[in-house]
């Protein structure tokens, strides 16, 4: 698979200006719904990885869906690569990894025919698969390691395997932007590794532009070259190093409230996560047995140093 | 047995002919769009379609329309038309989010088949010739279909079937992971009325053969029975396409045999080969129980 043409000038890849998305009223069951997401503005660059943090109901999956052009009637201005989300979609310039799979799982497909799906867009109904399309398709599972596995039944998976047929087929539509929602959920602390390893490799290879939308921090922190906090309004944005304990537990302080339950955070964890000291370079966060969260970081906020709010 | 002696009767076979081609082009239709309904898991609508059937069949009658000659196009229209309505409708209710499908279709498979039950009353009051039975709507009529309608059975399979091949790649994406179908270029929309226009020709066309009642057997039982022998796409649709086909001829067979109703003979060999490929899986997982614990 060549890697796509690089953007080389200085044009943002993604560019957000002002942009508040309301939903219409009833179609979220609220009668009178403020803004899912509230003026927001940002760029991705052409070429980097950018995380988006928020919280559940934080207008994540808006985002999203304002990036793909699947939501219309947003004020303000998104350009994908200098189009419109929509005309972006349909050229197929962003690959999309969808939050969790809401794909059939009993369907009595392969690996290589899900990753096939996006290989064939815009294929006339007479035409065989061209030869190219088919080593995109090979090229695609071999880059997320499941050449092995590509003729077995997609139910047969693991939930680290299904995530890299979902990635590979969003690479199999030659994208140049991979959006990520939620990657990490529902997998373990050692494939979450792998994930990040995974996403650092093809991006590398594929010179693609990523964006991650997350909730959990784990998921961004490794990956990302940039990060951003959205609670309904942007709050944050820049390197990961920036990103402590102490500026998600003000930025998201007011928002998290009632969103997230108890959190049963790791003392080791937490003191760690709390202690400025620990975080050197990219964010990283200890593999503890608990999955640390915004909500973990953010009730063990510089208020509560050595995490006194920790239990268990 | 004197039903043998029939079966291989010439005679038994020019009456039956027209009913037995249009039985073949509903196991066809049907049996491919199993998959996707039994995939999609629609059956329910599918039941919900095929009795919104008998409401349009009342209609039909108190327009005065048969299913003889020109009157088998209209008729063939305004059951096919009733159908798309109610399909729309379920579709329609249950996409406003405050009512779940399954109510949506509840509510209209009952009130179709009230309607049906009113103006079929009334057309037979009001007539000196009774027009289509009850029991035939309901349980299906293999000796009562005409050439008319055996022509109309295949233009209409031929359309089923050529719509299902064009689209069935978007179909099949749309089917598998409809979250994320849409990112990647698929109307999900057009594919979801898409597949109910098809379910409604489909229906249709074998509630001629098979009645209203009966009509979602062949939507799900050749798709149940293939899903349990293998777990490859394709193998699965002619897997289907085999067993709706046996069925259906088994089953008129039996009809002929037995002088049984034809749409439950049907449905019955069909039941029966569903059982039969649930047995298969059972002794296959009981022969190799490491099958069932090897690891992802």
């Amino acid at each position: 698979m060549p890697p796509p043409a690089h953007d080389q000038s200085s044009d943002p890849a993604v560019q957000y200006r002002g942009v508040t998305y309301r939903y219409p009223s009833g179609g979220m069951g609220d009668a009178a719904p403020r803004p899912a997401v509230e003026d927001i503005t940002f760029n991705v660059r052409a070429g980097e990885c950018l995380g988006i943090l928020g919280p559940n109901g934080g207008g994540k999956s808006t985002l999203v869906k304002l990036t793909l052009g699947l939501l219309e009637g947003a004020a303000g201005d998104i350009r994908v690569f200098g189009r419109s989300p929509a005309h972006a979609r349909k050229e197929g310039f962003v690959g999309y990894v969808p939050q969790r799979l809401g794909a059939e799982l009993a369907f009595p497909v392969s690996v290589r025919q899900v990753v096939e799906m996006a290989a064939m867009r815009g294929l006339a109904a007479w035409k065989a698969m061209p030869r190219d399309r088919s080593d995109l398709v090979d090229h695609a599972i071999e880059l997320v390691g499941m050449s092995e596995l590509a003729d077995r039944p997609i139910g047969k998976l693991s939930g680290g395997q299904l995530q890299r047929v979902m990635i590979a087929r969003a690479l199999a539509a030659s994208p140049r932007l991979l959006l990520l929602d939620e990657p990490t959920v529902g997998i373990d602390v050692a494939g979450q590794q792998r994930f990040t390893e995974l996403l650092r490799r093809v991006q590398r290879e594929l010179g693609l532009t990523v964006m991650i939308v997350s909730h959990d921090i784990r998921a961004i922190a490794g990956s990302c070259d940039r990060v951003a906090c959205l609670s309904r309004t942007l709050h944050f944005h820049d390197a990961p190093q920036g990103l402590t304990p102490a500026v998600l537990a003000e930025v998201f302080r007011h928002d998290v409230s009632g969103i997230f339950g108890d959190v049963h955070v790791d003392a080791h964890a937490a003191a760690t996560c709390t202690d400025p000291s620990h975080v050197h370079g990219p964010l990283t966060l200890p593999s503890g047995p608990v999955g640390m969260t915004v909500s973990a970081a953010m009730r063990t906020g510089p208020a509560q140093p050595g995490g006194s709010d920790a239990r268990d | 047995m004197p039903g043998t002696d029939l079966l291989f009767h010439p005679e038994t076979w020019r009456i039956m002919l027209p009913g037995v081609i249009t039985a073949v082009l509903m196991a066809v239709m049907c049996s491919v769009l199993s998959v996707l309904v039994v995939l999609k898991r629609m059956s329910f609508i599918g039941q919900g379609i095929s009795h919104a059937a008998f409401g349009g069949m009342g209609i039909a009658a108190i327009l005065g329309l048969t299913a003889l000659g020109a009157g088998a196009l209209l008729q063939f229209g305004v059951v096919v038309g009733f159908c798309l309505a109610a399909a729309l409708i379920i579709s329609w209710i249950s996409a406003k989010g405050s009512t779940s499908a399954d109510t949506a279709i509840g509510i209209v498979l009952v009130a179709s088949m009230c309607l049906g039950s009113i103006l079929l009353h009334i057309s037979i009051q009001g007539k000196t010739s009774a027009g289509p039975g009850w029991e035939s709507i309901l349980f299906g009529s293999i000796m009562s279909v005409n050439w008319v309608e055996v022509t109309l059975a295949s233009l209409v399979a031929v359309v089923v079937l050529g719509l299902a091949w064009w689209f069935r790649r978007p179909l099949i994406f749309w089917a598998f992971d409809e979250t994320a179908a849409p990112a990647f270029g698929v109307n999900c929309t057009l594919m979801r009325n898409l597949l109910l226009v098809l379910l409604c020709l489909a229906i249709v066309t074998a509630m001629k053969v098979s009645g209203v009642v009966l009509a979602t057997a062949l939507l799900v039982l050749p798709a149940a029975s293939a899903l349990a022998l293998t777990e490859r796409l394709w193998p699965v649709v002619v897997v289907a396409l085999c067993i709706g086909l046996t069925g259906v001829l088994a089953g008129i067979a039996v009809c002929i045999v037995f002088n049984w109703p034809p749409g439950p003979s049907i449905v019955m060999v069909l039941c029966a080969f569903f059982a039969l490929s649930r047995a298969a899986v059972l002794l296959r997982s009981a022969r190799t129980p490491a099958a069932r614990s090897e690891p992802a």
